[in-house]
């Protein structure tokens, strides 16, 4: 592991120009994730961005990080993997609602309960953006979309309380609204030791709508730090996140006080025991027992 | 003034191409506009072009650098010699920030 202090947020950068939309809530993440890597420090070559596929999901290749933009909802697997093999390098995932939640949403859980030590930024626009504009898993109820032409009929998934239940660590939101704010939680979220989840709420400039455009968000969200909310307090967030949809919170809505073991600590710990002798010989004796 | 863009910039380019005078470019961190060819949309629109789009509402008056209304056009009239702009006085509110 290098650590150098000399990296500024040009050195994360790649030469590929982003194709999102003017406007996209999309390049303010890019830009937080610059100036985040800068302050983590650690160069481009030890980084490994995963993710799967929609607008967001490009977001890998205008970083100058390993990169790649994998199959739909299956950057969590893949990144899992990346960690396994090569648990010295930092491992960023990324990717929207639909890739996270719904194509993607089962492997969220798992991911969650093995606890690798991996930042999840999820783009979260409530909308299909890359295919024009179909109902995803956290369109609001009742929206009007290509897809529910009579305004939806069922209620979103609520992306801070379905990974604050599954035991995530680490979960929080931000928005472009707010890019200090927006920085200083995905560095928070990169720094933590274990599964670290942060829902962007990033508007759709083409698709969405337009009360849930960047200008909106700066005139209604609430930093849960302004609240006096203790990021410790896991029952309190549950009750603040429950208002995802109503309330535009930003902030750390959770960050376990103390960290459990990673999954990759644990197989580490695992292979050091069943390396010595010792422990051979008792898995012999199970096999013979039995 | 011209106009600055802030650090509160997401990099979306959506006010490069609403510039009348071709001011704004991507910079080394975000995007920049060029004092010398900005007019704050003096001779072009009510307000500045590159805030009326930006989604971050981002792009505001330098205060360290203020330029009159006289000053501003002035700028326009030499940077569009073809184009024909009202004189000061006859300027309307649909032309310039100052009269709105």
């Amino acid at each position: 592991m290098t650590a150098t202090t000399a990296l500024t947020a040009k050195d994360f950068k790649s030469d590929l120009k982003p194709i999102w939309c003017p406007g996209c809530g999309d390049f303010g993440v890019l830009q937080s994730l610059y100036r985040a890597l800068a302050s983590i420090g650690r160069p481009p070559h030890e980084i490994a961005f995963v993710s799967g596929i929609g607008c967001s999901s490009r977001i890998p290749g205008y970083t100058t990080a390993y990169g790649f933009n994998s199959v739909h909802g299956r950057a969590l697997p893949i990144a899992q993997g990346i960690k396994m093999a090569r648990p010295e390098l930092l491992v960023l995932v990324a990717g929207g609602d639909g890739d996270g939640f719904s194509i993607g949403g089962g492997h969220v859980p798992h991911a969650i309960r093995r606890n690798p030590d991996l930042t999840y930024i999820v783009m979260d626009n409530q909308i299909y953006g890359l295919t024009k504009g179909q109902l995803s898993p956290t369109s609001p109820c009742g929206l009007k979309t290509v897809t529910s032409g009579y305004g939806s009929l069922e209620q979103p998934v609520n992306p801070l309380l379905y990974t604050l239940s599954y035991g995530a660590g680490f979960v929080a939101q931000a928005t472009p609204a707010d890019m200090a704010g927006m920085t200083a939680v995905i560095e928070e979220a990169i720094r933590y030791p274990g599964f670290a989840f942060v829902n962007v709420q990033s508007p759709c400039v083409t698709y969405g709508q337009e009360e849930q455009q960047v200008k909106a968000h700066r005139a209604h969200m609430k930093s849960l730090a302004s609240l006096g909310h203790d990021s410790k307090d896991r029952m309190r967030a549950f009750e603040l996140a429950a208002q995802y949809g109503q309330e535009l919170y930003t902030g750390v809505f959770y960050r376990n006080p103390e960290p459990p073991p990673t999954y990759g600590e644990l197989i580490r710990a695992r292979q050091t025991e069943l390396a010595t002798p010792l422990a051979r010989e008792r898995i012999l004796d199970m096999f013979v027992q039995h | 003034m011209a106009t600055l863009i802030t650090s509160e910039c997401i990099n979306c380019g959506a006010c490069e191409p609403e510039c009348p005078n071709e001011a704004i470019s991507a910079g080394a961190d975000v995007y920049e506009i060029d004092q010398a060819l900005c007019t704050e949309c003096v001779g072009f629109h009510a307000k500045e072009a590159c805030q009326s789009v930006c989604p971050v509402e981002c792009c505001v008056p330098d205060p360290t650098r203020p330029e009159d209304e006289a000053t501003l056009l002035a700028r326009a009239v030499k940077l569009h010699p073809d184009r024909s702009f009202p004189p000061l006085a006859e300027l309307p509110a649909e032309l310039s920030r100052f009269r709105g």
